[in-house]
């Protein structure tokens, strides 16, 4: 019940605009704020010093949140990781850890005892109740300068506006992959009882982290994206566009009966998908864009 | 030439601009548009609009006889229910491009998608380059012409009209085969393209429909009518409605389509009561006139709200399933009560229109009889999702009553078995319905309220995408609705009983803290004004009521509404039948007991000592059954039984 958005710049250097990822991503997701007003993330990536994760908690505000925050503090000296750099930001918490050991057995750890918004050695996973413009202004969304990035807006439809419903969602588990997802899974529980008897835990019922999970281990097994991607549509029952985004790629995959909307615009410079063209102009304002509509059951990736 | 530009007006200030143009008589430039929805929404002007860029969803929906072109691409839904005029689109179309057509010329130069002129009735639809996967899904008239190739499945269940395909056909939808091209359809073909200057010079495959599912093989045999408490007492297992059952499936071996609703009995209104003992209630003759019943529905986001003179409304019923006469009837009742009718599906007639003071107008998935034009001119506006008596599935309208007239309002073929689509062309979410909502606001001009029509199933998610998708009202119809025709298992069996879905709803809203944030009328096997009170008391703002109005209107409840040969000239649309009803009579006898229910909803109130129907709360119910308490959480009171089935306040 909602819109995405995704933005890969193919050579960043070479190509950089004016425009940050998430700045781009800010735009693309105010055209298209009708398909989901309640709530609004993004999935960004900054490259961190070898051998530093950076994770981000959902902390709360209010007087709830001292006592989120050292929890927090002791569970990650608990599990040896050195806080390097500490920022509170609106109700989360953004760490840089030093942390040399198994990410998965690492972020179980965490989620059993914390609320995790992401982790991963540059992915950044920034969602909050409000609109694009609302989650920059306490989040400083524009800022990200990164080569891609994934974003959603939500409608609430299920549950109450929260923040940790919104999307996107972390591959919980798994460093680096995210997810933004329009539809509906209709085989969720027999896809999610199978990754769970391989071991995989789920942090959230939402069909949406399962498609994340569902890809990481994939690429956990040297399965490509590419080829993640292909066998999701035959894995995955129901209506589905979703974006996915990796440390170096973004991709995309779309169900057999191309139920939920997807537009693309490619040039030299960039790749850009979202759910409705309107979004796209947000990039090149009164320009008439030669876009194309990924076909039913197609899937693709971009290399950063 | 005015110009409008997009990049410093909203899409709904530019409406209301090109709208004013368009009744001076002048044409329209559209700068910046930015693929923006909503694009022209409502127009009814001949003028041309030239969009200088992309355009969003909905681009010249709900139009009749304006010209558009555009420059670039457009979105979902393109021409949406366009009635006549023209749509050129020099870039791609999304899915759904020409959905529901009934007149227009709409070109589209390079590709569309998915979907392609689905449920369209009339007019062109042309595409240059290449169509997605089912062209032509359900339509039922009209000819779509692709030059490039076309995906899976074209002609998907086409009832009517053609497709003609130039590149390659990748597969045939169910029903429809490819057949010859005289000539002369191909020369006239040709001169379209060459009037739309699109070069071609090759073959056309013509694809139709193969008439394999136009009609049920066999229809079900005439019955003898059993009366209603030989077969709903629940204890006599092979009782005469199980056994009638298994006669007709034995003479026409598919599943058995009948009228009316549910036959069994499952915890109802009757099952809850209240507590005070209201044996005493009704004596004062002037009760009518101390109890306020006056209310109004619709107002919440700023649309003129329907003003009913008690909290009691005509259910949808359609022209097609009912006689026109009875229609009018209905309408005429209402109006004189001071209370809404409802359109039901196929269309407004001009006769139910000047009839009714106050009426909604229902638009369901197959756009039947669906124009801007009548929206315009309708008090309410209902997105039908579906029905308390077969949830999850479209309308029914067996051949009989299918007749020249009707087939001819609702764009469709003569004499077919009508099958209604299950879901609507463009409302594939609730982030799809949020635009479809939008687009029927900016076509009224915000001025009428829009309301959704949800039969129980799933109504704890329902009626929470209701509220986020911005509806007026609700229309929340239980397992207990009647229809005009359906598959009896479905009746019987798919659909949950109308208490459970008002508790449901009402905990829904609770759950997500928007309690009273969403009217509901609640319809489905309310009788009468008793059962009327109690749903107020459960939490509803209103009801509606259908088979009771037909039945005050003479309905002798035969369940062969399907048949349409109705001997008391309602459920029919033979004219020799519908001749034995007698309109201003009938609409006399429906007005009195609206009038009674007016009256026991008063006496009702009064004996609470109320003096206004909104201060009937759940404190005043009980529970008389343990089924009626688990669903109600009402306290359950077995001790009050024996008292709720005195006679007093029961109408005749």
């Amino acid at each position: 019940m909602c819109g995405i958005a995704g933005i890969l710049f193919k050579d960043f250097e070479a190509t950089r605009r004016n425009l940050t990822a998430g700045q781009a991503l800010i735009n693309m997701l105010d055209g298209c704020q009708h398909r989901g007003p309640d709530s609004t993330g993004f999935a960004l990536y900054r490259d961190s010093e070898e051998g530093l994760l950076r994770l981000r908690f959902f902390v709360g505000e209010g007087e709830g949140q001292a006592k989120a925050l050292d929890k927090v503090r002791a569970l990650l000296a608990e599990q040896g990781a050195e806080i390097v750099e500490e920022h509170v930001e609106g109700n989360t918490l953004r760490v840089q850890v030093r942390y040399e050991g198994d990410v998965q057995k690492f972020s179980y750890a965490l989620e059993h005892a914390a609320k995790v918004f992401s982790v991963g050695s540059s992915l950044d996973i920034i969602k909050d109740i409000g609109g694009a413009h609302d989650v920059d202004e306490r989040y400083d969304v524009q800022s990200f300068a990164g080569s891609h990035g994934i974003g959603h807006v939500r409608l609430a439809t299920e549950s109450d506006v929260n923040p940790e419903a919104a999307h996107p969602f972390w591959a919980t588990g798994f460093a680096d992959v995210a997810i933004v997802h329009n539809g509906q899974i209709t085989n969720y529980w027999k896809m999610r009882r199978r990754l769970e008897k391989r071991g995989y835990e789920f942090n959230t019922d939402n069909d949406s982290e399962l498609i994340a999970v569902y890809l990481a281990d994939k690429l956990k097994q040297g399965v490509s994206l590419n080829d993640a991607l292909k066998t999701s549509i035959d894995d995955l029952d129901g209506t589905f566009s979703f974006l996915v985004s990796t440390r170096d790629e973004i991709g995309f995959a779309k169900d057999r009966l191309a139920a939920k909307p997807m537009v693309k615009f490619e040039d030299e410079n960039i790749i850009a998908i979202a759910s409705e063209e309107v979004s796209l102009n947000k990039l090149f304002p009164g320009q008439a864009l030669s876009t194309s509509e990924p076909p039913p059951g197609t899937y693709a990736t971009w290399h950063r | 030439m005015a110009q409008i530009d997009l990049s410093a007006l909203s899409v709904t200030e530019a409406n209301n601009r090109i709208r004013q143009f368009g009744a001076e008589g002048e044409d329209v430039d559209v700068l910046n548009p930015d693929a923006r929805h909503h694009i022209g929404v409502g127009l009814t002007h001949p003028i041309t609009v030239r969009v200088h860029g992309s355009a969003g969803y909905f681009c010249a929906g709900l139009t009749d006889g304006p010209r558009f072109e555009i420059e670039n691409n457009v979105g979902w839904g393109l021409a949406d229910n366009m009635l006549g005029g023209l749509v050129v689109v020099n870039g791609n179309a999304s899915a759904i491009a020409g959905v529901a057509i009934r007149g227009a010329d709409v070109v589209v130069r390079g590709n569309v998608g998915s979907r392609a002129g689905q449920v369209m009735k009339e007019g062109t639809l042309c595409c240059a380059g290449s169509a997605n996967f089912m062209a032509g899904y359900m339509m039922y008239g009209g000819r779509i012409i692709i030059l490039g190739n076309s995906g899976e499945r074209v002609g998907e269940d086409m009832t009517g009209g053609t497709i003609y395909v130039g590149g390659d056909v990748q597969t045939l939808g169910a029903d429809a085969k490819v057949t010859d091209l005289p000539t002369d359809e191909l020369d006239e073909i040709r001169a379209f393209l060459e009037r739309y200057k699109i070069p071609f010079s090759g073959s056309l495959q013509k694809i139709v429909n193969a008439g394999q599912r136009l009609r049920y093989g066999s229809v079900e045999p005439r019955v003898r009518s059993i009366p209603f408490q030989s077969f709903s007492s629940g204890s006599d297992y092979w009782n005469q409605k199980v056994q009638e059952d298994v006669h007709i499936k034995a003479q026409i071996g598919r599943y058995r389509i009948r009228g009316y609703g549910a036959a069994r009995p499952l915890p109802h209104i009757a099952d809850i009561a209240f507590k005070r003992d209201l044996s005493r209630a009704g004596g004062d003759p002037e009760v009518v006139s101390k109890v306020k019943l006056a209310t109004e529905i619709g107002g919440k986001h700023g649309a003129t709200p329907l003003k009913l003179s008690m909290p009691i409304t005509i259910a949808p019923m359609s022209y097609g399933a009912l006689s026109k006469s009875t229609k009018v009837a209905l309408a005429i009742a209402s109006k004189l009560s001071g209370i809404s009718e409802n359109t039901g599906e196929g269309g407004m007639s001009d006769e139910q229109r000047d009839a009714a003071d106050q009426l909604i107008y229902q638009c369901l998935s197959g756009r039947l009889g669906w124009s801007i034009h009548d929206m315009q001119r309708a008090n309410g506006l209902e997105i039908y999702i579906s029905q308390g008596a077969k949830p999850g599935l479209g309308g029914q309208l067996m051949a009989k009553k299918v007749t020249k007239e009707i087939a001819r309002i609702r764009g469709i073929p003569e004499g077919i078995d009508l099958r209604s689509p299950s879901r609507h062309p463009d409302v594939l979410g609730a982030d799809d319905l949020v635009i479809k909502v939008e687009e029927f606001r900016e076509a009224t001009g915000y001025k009428i309220p829009v309301s959704v029509k949800l039969g129980a199933g799933r109504v704890r998610d329902d009626i929470k995408i209701a509220l986020k998708d911005g509806f007026d009202f609700v229309e929340l119809d239980g397992l207990q609705g009647s229809t005009g025709a359906a598959g009896n298992e479905v009746l019987e069996f798919v659909g949950i009983p109308t208490l459970s879905a008002i508790q449901e709803a009402l905990d829904a809203l609770a759950e997500i803290d928007c309690a009273g944030q969403l009217e509901i009328i609640l319809m489905g096997g309310v009788k009468d004004g008793i059962d009327a009170a109690k749903a107020l008391a459960l939490g509803a703002n209103a009801v509606g009521i259908g088979t009771s109005a037909i039945i005050a209107g003479g309905c002798i409840a035969c369940m062969q509404c399907h048949v349409g040969s109705c001997v008391v000239g309602i459920a029919t649309q033979d004219p020799e039948h519908e001749k034995r009803y007698n309109t201003a009579v009938e609409a006399h006898n429906i007005h009195r007991f609206l009038e009674a229910m007016r009256w026991q909803l008063a006496s009702i109130a009064a004996a609470h000592g109320y003096d206004d129907f909104r201060q009937f709360s759940r404190d005043d119910l009980a529970a008389l059954t343990p089924e009626a308490a688990a669903i109600t959480g009402l306290p359950y009171m077995p001790e009050l039984r024996e008292r709720s089935l005195s006679p007093a306040l029961k109408v005749a």
